[in-house]
């Protein structure tokens, strides 16, 4: 385990290494997506905390459809191609009671699910919605990713 | 299933699916006005980065050109003028300060929008930090007559420092692009006034309050907007790209910090930004990096 180089990923940023590294994030309502190329065996993460991009902002991978877009480029940037890619998407649970109208979490999740789709890449596994926050740990190289679910608190 | 429906049954289940029609009908063409807003944005928003691209190529260009110009007389000045080279340099470093302090902005832009922003937390002296950036727009502010006026108010351990975790670039940045907006909306011999102080919760609040033009209500809504500029600077001529209140709300948003307007048309402006103390801890996991990530209760996915 020591050959592993660390990343800690923060939200409205996005990450992706040709390097084996190890990549932990911590989510409540934002979602993150792995994809993790078979043939190459390299792998990428973004951490976004809105569904879309409203055009005011900067265009930051803050917003689902930026993130998700931009991390795909960066992949194809490093010789992926889209149809080696997989998916495993984490996160978007409803930690706050006040949020229950907004529904940020479930909205994120289904931008997810909505331009994966789109862009023919499968999501072979998920651990999303629920109230709890989640702790997950990606590795690039064999895209394992390591995941808990925190306590209940907020975050 | 009965095929057989009496008249009565039959037209109330035509009604229904009337309405269903209806109902579906009008959700189209809600989702269809959503589309066009949006599509309408990104239209927009495209046409102003282009105008952006056009300014910003402006903002390089022309104070490389009065740096080349205003070196290449300095060459040639006579031994015996040499006071005249001292202005020339003032407006060679007020041309290159401009020149930096826009591609710092482009360039952070550039990085927040990659995904590659991430705080960088430190212990920081709060006074030095203002001061610094104050003084950095000194010769700026002294050339239009505008002097600052410090209120800090926070008595904190030794002597007069201050120390606060937070990332001290990303806030130099912060405050430089309200300051120089301040200075840049300001009337001449003004006085732009930066406060600091600490809420009930302990928050790190910095103001920066001019006396210029101020914002109307309906443009305070949209100044956050990338590219966007309101063309009412009195003392620029069309300077600025419309990036700095953009960036200051994206860095503001990786420290965990928002930012408040109180302006008046006509009386000027305070921006108000709230910066909470960084933990050393995030969430689950240490700052360092090195804490043990492996947990037999670790799901494998």
């Amino acid at each position: 385990m020591t050959q592993y180089l660390q990343h800690f990923l923060y939200p409205s940023s996005l990450f992706v290494s040709k390097e084996p590294y190890l990549v932990k994030t911590i989510l409540g309502s934002c979602v993150a997506i792995c994809l993790w190329d078979s043939r190459l065996r390299i792998g990428g993460i973004n951490h976004y905390m809105l569904p879309t991009w409203n055009g005011n902002d900067l265009a930051s991978p803050k917003y689902g459809n930026v993130a998700t877009d931009k991390l795909i480029d960066r992949l194809v940037f490093h010789g992926s191609r889209i149809q080696d890619l997989q998916a495993k998407i984490f996160g978007g649970g409803e930690m706050m009671e006040s949020n229950t109208k907004t529904l940020i979490g479930e909205r994120n999740i289904r931008l997810a699910r909505i331009i994966l789709e789109e862009r023919g890449i499968p999501i072979v596994a998920s651990s999303t919605g629920g109230k709890r926050g989640r702790k997950i740990i990606f590795f690039t190289d064999t895209g394992e990713v390591r995941h808990k679910l925190l306590e209940k608190k907020t975050l | 299933m009965s095929t057989n429906l009496t008249d009565r049954q039959l037209l109330k289940e035509l009604r229904l699916r009337l309405e269903e029609g209806k109902k579906s009908q009008k959700e189209i063409t809600d989702l269809t006005l959503d589309l066009q807003s949006v599509s309408k944005k990104f239209k927009d928003s495209e046409a102003l980065k282009s105008h952006f691209i056009s300014n910003i190529s402006n903002e390089i260009v022309n104070p490389f050109t009065s740096i080349l110009g205003l070196s290449k007389a300095i060459l040639s000045v006579e031994k015996q003028d040499w006071k005249k080279v001292v202005s020339m340099v003032a407006l060679i470093h007020s041309e290159a300060f401009n020149l930096d302090f826009q591609l710092k902005n482009i360039f952070v832009a550039a990085k927040i929008e990659a995904g590659e922003i991430a705080p960088n937390i430190a212990k920081v002296n709060i006074r030095s930090l203002l001061q610094t950036v104050v003084d950095s727009f000194n010769i700026i502010s002294r050339k239009m007559g505008i002097s600052f006026d410090i209120q800090f108010n926070i008595e904190h351990g030794f002597g007069k420092n201050f120390y606060f975790k937070t990332d001290s670039e990303k806030l130099k940045l912060i405050l430089s692009n309200l300051i120089n907006n301040a200075l840049k909306y300001s009337y001449k011999d003004s006085k732009v006034v930066v406060s600091v102080w600490l809420d009930d919760e302990d928050v790190l609040k910095i103001g920066v309050q001019d006396f210029g033009t101020g914002i109307t209500e309906k443009n305070q809504k949209t100044i956050f907007e990338r590219f966007k500029r309101l063309d009412t600077g009195i003392n620029s001529i069309n300077r600025g790209h419309g990036l700095g209140l953009s960036i200051t709300k994206a860095l503001l948003d990786v420290l965990s910090g928002n930012i408040e307007i109180d302006s008046k048309k006509g009386e000027g402006s305070t921006f108000t930004i709230s910066v909470p103390e960084a933990k050393n801890i995030v969430d689950g996991f240490s700052g360092d990096g090195n804490d043990i990530f492996f947990d037999d209760e670790d799901e494998i996915f």
